[in-house]
């Protein structure tokens, strides 16, 4: 079925590397004309000019090397090994490093500790997303429109909670948190309303809060700066046209920021899969967050011997495992945003 | 021409992060040399030390005591770095320094964590250099610097478990400082009426702090033969256990965790106003309490409450050991020696020092917080009734998980004992996951 209209596009190609060929061999500025024949010759100045470019890009290039593409191989490399201790009840005095196979990968996905801590930050992730996103557009909606003044006090405001550290966020929260010293529990009991920020049923919504809390603002400008490159006419178009202010919103602007949408989703998803921070700071207040209350907690204490099986192997086992996890999710997700677009 | 300039930016950029890569790489491959040379005495030597002590304000700075050392031995020149990271991750980067050549001679390690620093291998048996310093300390913690007769260093201080109470408080509430399990229970339930407290469940610090109640009847872990034999259920881990059960169940315990805020602010409050704590603590209350209760706190012995006939038990404490790659094994240990036994500059770090070569003095805000106690002399009672623990190797891990099972018990959701069956169950697979056999 293929051939008819395979053929005429082979015979094309053909003739135009012969073409190349010959040009290349009858100028004779290329020796091993055979084999460069193909790429279109260049000029001085554009090889040159990718050269600059490449010594542009060197810098980058060597630090990309050195700071990520080298230590994701070697923890690929050291996730088939594990350290054990040789003879004696204290070990004899040194560790080996084994080579273990899949061993440490079996461990992970055999583990109750890593899907509990997946599912915990599963459940994360459905609740906060879609509140953060939901909440970062009606923020940005509302600064695009005209109701409000005094835009640049308020895009401030709400990006300002995201300069703060996620650990130093972490901290705050833990205080106003805190049964004893916090001002909004107190507030609270004043009222009424007596809340456990750290109850089992409640700790997770009272890290969703802290995440919501520092992230929205962020999501917020990506929203702001899709609204503000919409052309106005589209606005006057629709108000010539009989639409009010709220149908300008719904119908001009929300279909016109998706694709920042889509951004701020993927990269919400992927964060959040990654909890660590607010969990592991909670980990000082209540003892009740275990060590292995997020993948990410555990990978971090399985490397600090705060949970065996110990040491880099099994960590950086559980670290890839989890970064698959993410990286299907991120597809699946990017994947069925297209269907839906597509229908 | 501008293409040159071009690539000398290049070339130069390349230079800089070579340079900047063989910067970490030499001073590596320079300590690397792990064997042991034959030192002529004369010859001028490096000592690198690092330690985490606290250092604060009104304490004699680490770097003045090794300065005085280093004054009156030219020979002899340490230089001492503090640790600034959690305590916790101190072994993790020692171990780290010992893979890449370039850990410190010299490095402050807990004694629980001893074994696991030497199932890594990264320690230097220094037996017969430490033979001549061990009448300079006191039995217990120069064993604790011990394994399986080999030692690799010279224990610091020690952290036998006291009693803090403030007396005032108790006299207003009509109670004395209990003696018996009986008396404790009552006296915590009459405390508690009055929405006080005198004892304080602390589940992150479980690991440590019940470790220690609990081995101060018995062990938990035993060599027989090459394996380990473990049993953490002990009757001292079941009266341990029973007794704050008790108190949890009777509401008449507090149960903040030891470092979170509410733990300060209850003493601040004056609602908790009798802990258990490790010696080591007595400076740290009295920051916590910022004057509050000045004059009104004692400290006292652990009465016989865990059917421990009159022992306590160790809650931290630690020593200095020898890394991996010392190459001035003799001189390290000299300069050691020295420095644990400066008891007053040690004892101004808030250390009770294992030295045995004089008393320390009790420093004068703490006399002045603690009622005009003898606070040293308090402590080395307690030192002097201490059971030495034997710890095994990936400890760590055993006391993570009694804090998880510990806030369980006090938040009411699970018990006391579980946190003792968490200990079993982390201690052996800990130590299968090392490849360490176990009786079992």
């Amino acid at each position: 079925m293929t051939t008819a209209t395979t053929t005429p596009a082979d015979v094309r190609t053909l003739h135009d590397a012969n073409e190349l060929e010959s040009r290349g061999s009858e100028s004779g500025a290329v020796p091993k004309a055979g084999k460069l024949g193909r790429r279109p010759r260049r000029s001085p100045a554009a090889r040159r000019e990718e050269r600059t470019g490449w010594m542009f890009m060197l810098p980058f290039v060597l630090l990309f090397l050195l700071v990520f593409v080298f230590p994701i191989v070697y923890a690929i490399y050291s996730s088939f090994f594990q350290q054990v201790a040789t003879g004696g009840a204290y070990g004899g005095g040194e560790v080996v490093n084994k080579f273990v196979g899949f061993e440490n990968f079996k461990y992970v996905i055999t583990s109750d500790k890593f899907w509990g801590g997946m599912g915990r930050v599963l459940i994360y992730t459905v609740i906060q997303v879609p509140l953060m996103i939901i909440s970062a557009l009606v923020l940005a909606m509302l600064i695009d429109s005209f109701i409000i003044k005094h835009v640049g006090g308020f895009r401030l405001g709400y990006f300002l909670p995201y300069a703060i550290p996620g650990v130093i966020a972490s901290i705050i929260w833990v205080y106003l948190y805190n049964g004893q010293i916090s001002p909004i529990v107190k507030g609270l009991a004043a009222i009424g309303i007596h809340v456990d920020f750290f109850a089992s049923n409640v700790v997770l919504a009272s890290m969703v809060n802290i995440t919501t809390w520092t992230f929205t603002g962020y999501n917020m400008l990506i929203f702001l700066s899709a609204l503000q490159a919409i052309p106005h006419d589209l606005y006057e178009a629709a108000r010539i046209d009989g639409a009010n202010g709220w149908q300008i919103a719904m119908k001009v602007k929300l279909p016109n920021v998706r694709g920042a949408a889509l951004l701020a989703m993927l990269l919400s998803i992927v964060g959040t899969i990654q909890l660590f921070n607010e969990p592991q700071v909670m980990h000082t207040a209540d003892p009740g967050i275990n060590n292995y209350y997020t993948p990410m907690m555990m990978a971090f204490n399985s490397s600090r011997g705060f949970l065996t099986p110990k040491g880099a192997g099994p960590s950086n086992a559980i670290a890839i495992v989890m970064a698959i996890i993410a990286g299907l999710l991120a597809m699946a997700y990017a994947f069925i945003e297209r269907k839906v677009n597509e229908s | 021409m501008k293409r040159n300039r071009l690539l000398m930016a290049g070339g130069a950029a390349v230079a800089a992060l070579c340079m900047a890569l063989s910067g970490c790489g030499g001073g590596a491959s320079g300590a690397k040399t792990g064997d042991t040379e034959q030192a002529d005495p004369n010859q001028k030597v490096t000592i690198t030390y690092l330690h985490r002590l606290p250092n604060k304000p009104g304490m004699t700075p680490v770097d003045e005591i090794v300065a005085r050392w280093n004054k009156d031995h030219p020979n002899i020149q340490v230089k001492a770095t503090q640790f600034n990271g959690n305590a916790s991750d101190m072994i993790t980067k020692l171990e780290t320094d010992v893979k890449a050549g370039n850990a410190p001679d010299l490095a402050q390690l807990g004694y629980s964590e001893l074994p696991e620093a030497y199932m890594k291998g990264i320690m230097e048996d220094v037996t017969s250099e430490a033979e001549q310093y061990s009448k300079d300390f006191a039995q217990g913690p120069f064993e604790q610097m011990q394994i399986g007769g080999k030692t690799f260093g010279l224990p610091q201080d020690t952290g036998p478990l006291v009693y803090y109470y403030n007396k005032t408080a108790f006299d207003e509430l009509g109670i004395t400082l209990p003696k018996t399990q009986d008396e404790l229970i009552a006296a915590a339930k009459t405390a508690a009426a009055k929405g006080k407290y005198i004892m304080s469940f602390q589940a992150d610090e479980s690991g440590n702090m019940l470790t220690g109640l609990a081995g101060a009847s018995s062990p938990w872990y035993e060599v027989e033969g090459d394996a380990w034999k473990v049993d953490t259920q002990t009757d001292g881990s079941k009266a341990v256990a029973n007794v704050f059960q008790q108190l949890i169940d009777a509401k008449a315990t507090s149960t903040n965790p030891r470092w979170d805020p509410s733990f300060d602010a209850s003493l601040q409050k004056g609602e908790l106003i009798g802990t258990i704590g490790a010696a080591w603590e007595a400076p740290l209350l009295m920051d916590s309490m910022a004057d509050k209760g000045k004059g009104d706190w004692r400290i006292a012995q652990i009465g016989d409450w865990f059917d421990n006939a009159g022992k306590t038990g160790p809650d931290g404490g630690s020593g200095v050991a020898v890394m991996k790659g010392c190459k001035y094994k003799a001189q390290a240990m000299e300069f050691l020696d020295w420095f644990n036994t400066q008891i007053d500059d040690l004892t101004s770090q808030g250390l009770i020092v294992a030295a045995s070569t004089g008393t320390a003095k009790t420093p004068a805000a703490w006399s002045e917080f603690y009622g005009g106690q003898d606070v040293m002399k308090e402590f080395a009672d307690a030192n002097a009734n201490m059971n030495n623990f034997a710890y095994i190797p990936g400890f760590a891990s055993v006391g993570a998980s009694m804090q998880e099972a510990a806030s369980k018990a006090a938040s009411g959701t699970g018990k006391v004992s579980a946190v003792f069956d968490a200990a079993q169950s982390a201690s052996v697979s800990t130590l299968k996951d090392s490849g360490l056999s176990v009786v079992e």
